[in-house]
């Protein structure tokens, strides 16, 4: 077996994730609330208050719940000497092998709310594909940035 | 300096622009005349009834006025060792190209081109985030123009070696070329007139033609006289069975005829030659064109095996390049269609550093049921939709069961890799059976993805990422055993650090 990665991304990310839930949990729940008016104008069967309920509450248990903590649980990452390697995923689990001769550039970012947690996101591009840490302490993810371009040096020939 | 002349394209290229945008611009023009054209009426004033014909006529002239004034604004000279581009009436449009960014020219003769001797010469630069600004385009000049920009190239090319390294690294690439270039070109592969309807036969081609028929009669529907025909094929049908078929087959020799005069067009006299830097393809019967593709910015080399072609012991093969713009298929046939016997042979002479052998390591046992067992999460519900609308035939649908189970297996035997050094060689079917040869200095990442059902029985899928034009080529081993996996990514970690091979 492969060895373990050895970080993991800020516990802060999956309070932002969970923010991520509650907010499409909350749009779901006015497009449920909107069904629930038209079933009382045209009297649908009642049944479809519970049915909508039931609904709501399995969706808000897992994309609140379930879901960040098993996203937040897998994601681990490793910038070593000569390589990045990345491990996500939900259901499917991805590593992710990216040598740093292939490193193209590397480039933070964050959204208004990654930024009031004090977070930032990462992304690692190579010729062809781009690969995205999401959420970092801010600083962390300044310092890794500067770190891997450092070691980055892409062979200009290889592309 | 130099002296700085500034050249023209040839005046056809006003006409070629124009009929450019109007190609682009037929269809609605169509509709619009179809739409008004027609409806006669006649309300006594002329430009009401002929209004749809007005603006058509306004919108040719105004594109052939933009067309001459593009021509008439577009200048192109040299200059330190620049190609440099001005456009544009209102807003200027400057770009300059230096010449060591150049990837390659390809030609291309058109219709247009050809009566005078002139060719479209496309400038492919190595433009990785910023391709949308450094591509140029020459829509017509003369030969010896052609000529001239490609002597140009080579001279400041040559200057260039001359000259010690400031830029580091935009030099190193140019340093590594031999300093005698050997321009002589030794021709690896052409087509004959058999490869050439077997292509049209096994080509998509067929499909586009039937699906393009399909297209049209969608859009003009409403203008055909269905229920006549209706009535007239009802009759028809009567006639018999025979008289049917004799149609039928008419209907697929006519496509088959016109699939093969459009493979004759494109792929007319398909040649490859190269030399030690460059493959250049030449193909085409009335629009000539010539495709450079530089050796080195090739990133991996694919057979395709087409279980239809394999029938006619037929494969293709085709190169991923790192070249080539947004939007443009960066894969390449290199050999459209070539007898399987010779495929290692014509690969060996162009490709000599790649291993070619057949990749030995199958993926195990274990891994098969995963090829077709997540097939039946769409299968059940569809089969199970089938059989209750339409109760006693819907358990036809049955049958797929053994199709898709035996699709899986098959995609499972043929699945394999191999490490050779430094090369990796992926094989793995979908229908068509294609085995990718990969330098590990092309692989921009890899991939090992593993679900919960594949962590229990130990396995894993596999994806290596290989650069094709501005996009992504994946080959993918899919449910191997979970070692062959971490073998492979070991051997790519290793390895990965160093630049050279």
């Amino acid at each position: 077996m492969r060895a373990q990665l050895a970080n993991r991304i800020s516990p802060k990310g999956l309070k932002v994730w969970r923010l991520y839930g509650w907010i499409q949990t909350i749009i779901l729940a006015l497009v449920a609330i909107g069904v629930g008016v038209l079933v009382y104008i045209f009297e649908w069967p009642w049944w479809i208050y519970p049915l909508e309920a039931a609904v709501l509450l399995l969706f808000g248990y897992f994309i609140i719940i379930l879901f960040p903590k098993v996203r937040w649980m897998r994601w681990r990452y490793e910038v070593r000497e000569s390589e990045i390697e990345l491990q996500h995923g939900l259901f499917i689990v991805k590593r992710t092998l990216i040598p740093m001769v292939r490193v193209q550039h590397v480039d933070t970012s964050q959204g208004p709310i990654l930024r009031k947690y004090g977070l930032a996101e990462i992304s690692i591009s190579t010729a062809a594909t781009v690969h995205t840490i999401p959420a970092l302490i801010m600083a962390e993810a300044d310092e890794l940035r500067g770190r891997i371009s450092v070691l980055a040096r892409v062979a200009e020939d290889d592309v | 300096m130099m002296s700085e002349q500034r050249y023209k394209l040839h005046w056809i290229t006003a006409i070629i622009e124009t009929l450019k945008t109007l190609k682009e611009a037929i269809l609605p023009l169509v509709v619009l005349i179809f739409a008004n054209g027609f409806k006669g009426g006649g309300t006594g004033l002329w430009y009401v009834d002929y209004l749809s014909f007005i603006i058509f006529g306004v919108l040719i002239i105004s594109l052939f006025v933009s067309g001459i004034i593009k021509w008439k604004r577009f200048e192109y000279w040299f200059e330190d060792d620049e190609l440099r581009i001005e456009s544009g009436l209102f807003v200027k449009k400057k770009r300059y190209i230096p010449f060591d960014r150049i990837q390659s020219l390809d030609y291309t003769e058109g219709i247009f081109h050809r009566p005078f001797g002139l060719v479209k010469v496309k400038v492919e630069t190595a433009g990785s985030s910023n391709a949308k600004q450094a591509e140029g385009e020459l829509t017509a000049i003369t030969k010896e123009a052609a000529k001239r920009v490609e002597t140009e190239m080579a001279e400041a090319k040559k200057r260039q070696r001359g000259m010690p390294a400031e830029e580091g690294e935009m030099v190193t690439s140019i340093e590594e070329m031999p300093i005698e270039e050997e321009l002589n070109f030794r021709k690896m592969f052409s087509m004959t007139s058999k490869d050439l309807l077997v292509l049209a036969t096994t080509s998509g081609g067929v499909g586009v033609i039937l699906s393009g028929v399909a297209i049209f009669l969608s859009q003009f529907g409403e203008l055909l006289p269905f229920e006549w025909m209706f009535e007239e094929i009802s009759a028809f049908i009567k006639f018999g069975v025979l008289i049917v078929a004799v149609a039928v087959f008419l209907g697929l020799l006519g496509v088959w005829i016109l699939s093969v005069g459009m493979t004759l067009l494109s792929h007319y006299n398909f040649t490859v030659e190269m030399n030690k830097e460059d493959i250049v393809i030449t193909r085409g019967l009335l629009e000539k064109k010539k495709v450079t593709v530089p050796l080195k910015r090739i990133q991996s080399v694919v057979v395709v095996e087409n279980p239809v072609r394999k029938l006619f012991g037929y494969a293709t093969v085709s190169i991923h390049s790192a070249g080539g713009g947004i939007g443009q298929s960066s894969k390449i046939n290199l050999f459209p269609i070539v007898k399987r016997n010779r495929v290692m042979t014509y690969l060996e002479d162009v490709f000599p550093d790649l291993y070619l052998e057949e990749p030995a390591n199958r993926v195990t046992a274990k891994g098969r049921p995963f090829y077709y067992r997540i097939d039946f999460l769409w299968m059940l519900p569809v089969i199970g939709a089938l059989t209750y609308f339409f109760f006693p035939y819907g358990l036809f649908s049955l049958a797929i069961i053994p199709v898709i189970i035996a699709l899986g297996i098959w995609q499972h035997r043929s699945a394999a890799y191999d490490i050779t050094g430094n090369q990796l060689t992926f094989r793995f079917r979908g229908i068509s059976l294609q085995t990718a040869y990969m330098k590990k200095k092309r692989i921009q990442s890899m991939e090992m993805k593993q679900s919960y059902f594949h962590r229990r029985k130990g396995v894993a899928t596999v994806i290596a990422n290989i650069k094709s034009g501005m996009g992504v080529f994946h080959a993918s081993v899919h449910h191997m055993d979970v070692k062959d996996a971490e073998r492979i990514f070991n051997w790519y970690e290793k390895g990965g650090s160093t630049i050279d091979e």
